[in-house]
């Protein structure tokens, strides 16, 4: 890892850590329903404060990571969403495709969301009751990979289109 | 890098096994090759008499541009009528065939470059095209030159798929060969012009790779194809126009065979290429998502699922 | 009636019971400081600078996180969160750890820290304010409202400093949580009184 992604990842390690402190929380409005409230959104009390890390183009260049979480975390689930760069049509096919090959396979990531949030190139929805049956830590060490590896695999692929010619 | 081969190989390996004295066996077969073309290979009379046809799209087209000079020069002796349904045939007797091995492997290969050959009579005529008007020019300085010399000859148009077509001009100092080519998915688009656009990079690259034929890649049809006749400009990009400018260094009587059959497998290898580089990044993804779930399980605790009993002995599992 | 689709009428929304008309208001405590305009916040922004020039950096920031404009309109608020990011960003990185020990201690300390948390945040998700909160934006900061970040890169690109402000951002950050914990980030998110 580069000295100078350390500090962010290590905001973004800390800021999901304290996002993902939910808890069980039945529906206010349906009797025996248990919903994610931030995709419910039945009431504005029960969302809380979102956050996000830094999406401006300079944090690219700092860091020289290319993907930017966001983070709305509610009482009983956190959804966070990721940009990531796509500087070029190719890069943006790309992107495309790899978020897709992921989200179809979205059964398989149980916390991976199957559309992204508008505007995000992927979204994870974390509920109760991952907390509750995985383990917090590795399931932000989960994320934190995936942010560091989705643009590292983008560019790599985009060389290898050109390799073979 | 993988090339495609000039030849048909089902035809080839068919006839190598024929022509090895294998005992004669009626054959019904039709074989499908690039760009929409279908050989018959057949035994209608006897089992030692093998008929193959071939049904070209644009047959028409390449018969006007000479291709029935071109297939007589190269198959004179085995041409027949052609069979109904189809544009060509040549027939070949398996109780005559030259005597000697090597001749024998000529003419399979010979046979099996049908499609190559019936396709090269355009290209061969540019060629000519282009000696003829390279002398003529060599008459006059450039300013002086009647307008004839200095425009070359006509486009000659070869509609060889549905939407696809290649153009071929001849002029004094060189022969353009412009291929038009649909992409049916935005994303090929895309892969494709990666593709070409290392065409140009490396070119201009690679010091070795100056001599090669320079190569153009657009959106809209270049200038050369201007008043051409059934150019389908719908100006959505969908069609795209690459260019081969071969330049008289290309155009040598002994490299010309060599040229045309590569300049024809230039659209199957190029469309070759795009689905070879998706399948490639698929791979990619199949393992980088491999990974991930990877990094995930680490997540699951390890010993979630361990049975648990009572006292008495029964076990009993905790309900989620 | 046939016009509109009555099906597609949100029946929540009219009923002033449901909770999804809940009263955002009555999560805020009755103890929240008085509405102050952008031209407050520029008064408190001159004091502080005061205290920075005058070598006075903790001063400088405790005075500054015990002004924040908790109960102020969104001008208020840029213009404070240029004042706090000019503080961090002035304070030298061998200084901070003291600094910060001294913010977080004594009466309101905790208040402080997660004051200064929530400038962070707000610090790294809206762009580069060091040069555009003088003139405060009229659209809103949170993540929801602006869709693509397409548009902000284009216009920062040419300005030099946001990509240092973050790394300062991000340095503080790191040792904030060191002093006051993860908590402090969950009052960022659970706290109404936004900054």
């Amino acid at each position: 890892m580069s000295q100078s992604l350390r500090p962010y990842l290590q905001c973004c390690r800390s800021s999901l850590t304290a996002a993902l402190a939910i808890s069980n929380f039945a529906s206010q409005t349906s009797e025996r329903h248990n919903v994610p409230e931030i995709e419910a959104k039945s009431s504005p009390e029960l969302i809380l404060n979102p956050i996000t890390i830094s999406r401006n183009e300079h944090e690219k260049l700092y860091s020289g990571l290319t993907c930017y979480p966001d983070i709305e975390p509610s009482v009983n689930s956190v959804r966070i969403s990721l940009s990531i760069k796509q500087a070029d049509e190719i890069e943006k096919v790309l992107v495309h495709k790899f978020t897709r090959f992921l989200q179809q396979r979205a059964e398989s990531f149980f916390i991976l969301r199957r559309k992204p949030v508008k505007g995000y190139d992927i979204s994870f929805l974390v509920t109760n009751y991952h907390t509750e049956h995985l383990l917090k830590h590795q399931l932000v060490e989960f994320i934190i990979t995936f942010m560091e590896e989705v643009d590292k695999e983008v560019s790599e692929m985009k060389l290898f289109v050109r390799i073979p010619c | 890098m993988l090339l495609l081969d000039y030849q048909n190989v089902l035809i080839q390996s068919l006839l190598t096994e024929r022509f090895s004295g294998a005992p004669p066996a009626s054959i019904d077969q039709v074989v499908s090759d690039f760009d929409g073309v279908t050989f018959h290979l057949s035994t209608p009379e006897s089992k030692t008499k093998i008929l193959i046809s071939i049904n070209v799209k644009c047959f028409k087209e390449l018969v006007q541009y000479g291709a029935q000079e071109v297939l007589e020069r190269e198959y004179g002796p085995y041409i027949v009528t052609p069979e109904p349904g189809y544009d060509f045939s040549v027939q070949v007797d398996l109780e005559n065939l030259p005597a000697e091995e090597e001749a024998r492997e000529e003419l399979i290969m010979k046979l099996a470059l049908l499609k190559r050959n019936a396709m090269a009579a355009p290209f061969e005529r540019a060629f000519d095209e282009f000696t003829k008007l390279a002398e003529e020019a060599s008459q006059y300085t450039s300013e002086s030159a009647p307008q004839g010399v200095k425009e070359g000859g006509d486009v000659m148009a070869i509609h060889y798929r549905e939407e696809e077509a290649i153009y071929i001009k001849a002029s004094w100092d060189r022969v353009t060969v412009i291929f038009s080519t649909v992409f049916r998915e935005e994303t090929d688009r895309i892969f494709g012009k990666v593709f070409l656009q290392e065409f140009v990079d490396a070119r201009r690259r690679v010091v070795t790779l100056q001599n090669a034929p320079q190569v153009l890649f657009r959106s809209d049809p270049p200038l050369e194809l201007e008043g051409v006749p059934g150019l389908n400009n719908t100006g959505e990009g969908e069609i795209s126009y690459v260019t081969f400018v071969l330049f008289p260094r290309h155009l040598t009587p002994q490299r010309r065979y060599e040229n045309i059959s590569h300049i024809q497998t230039f659209r199957d290898y190029f469309h070759y290429h795009i689905k070879a580089s998706k399948a490639y990044i698929h791979t990619r993804m199949r393992k980088r998502t491999a990974d991930f779930l990877q990094v995930l399980n680490r997540a699951r605790p390890e010993n979630e699922e361990r049975e648990r009993k009572t006292a008495s002995g029964r076990t009993f599992r905790v309900q989620s | 009636m046939s016009q509109i689709n009555y099906r597609t009428i949100n029946i929540d929304q009219l009923d002033p019971e449901a909770s999804v008309n809940f009263p955002m208001e009555t999560l805020l405590p009755a103890t929240l400081p008085q509405p102050g305009t952008s031209s407050d916040a520029a008064n408190v922004a001159t004091q502080v600078r005061q205290l920075l020039r005058g070598g006075d950096a903790e001063g400088a920031l405790r005075a500054v996180l015990d002004t924040a404009p908790l109960g102020g309109d969104e001008g208020a608020k840029q213009v404070h969160l240029a004042t706090v990011t000019e503080v961090l960003q002035g304070i030298r990185q061998g200084e901070m750890t003291r600094v910060l020990e001294g913010v977080c201690a004594g009466e309101g300390g905790a208040e402080r820290a997660d004051c200064l948390m929530k400038y962070i945040y707000k610090g790294m998700s809206s762009p580069a304010p060091g040069s555009g909160a003088q003139s405060p934006r009229n659209k809103s900061v949170s993540p929801q409202s602006t869709g693509g970040f397409s548009q902000i890169q284009g216009r920062n690109l040419g300005e030099g400093g946001g990509g240092q402000q973050m790394s300062v951002l991000l340095n503080w950050h790191e040792k904030l949580v060191e002093i006051a914990g993860t908590g402090s980030i969950v009052r960022v998110m659970t706290d109404r009184r936004t900054v």
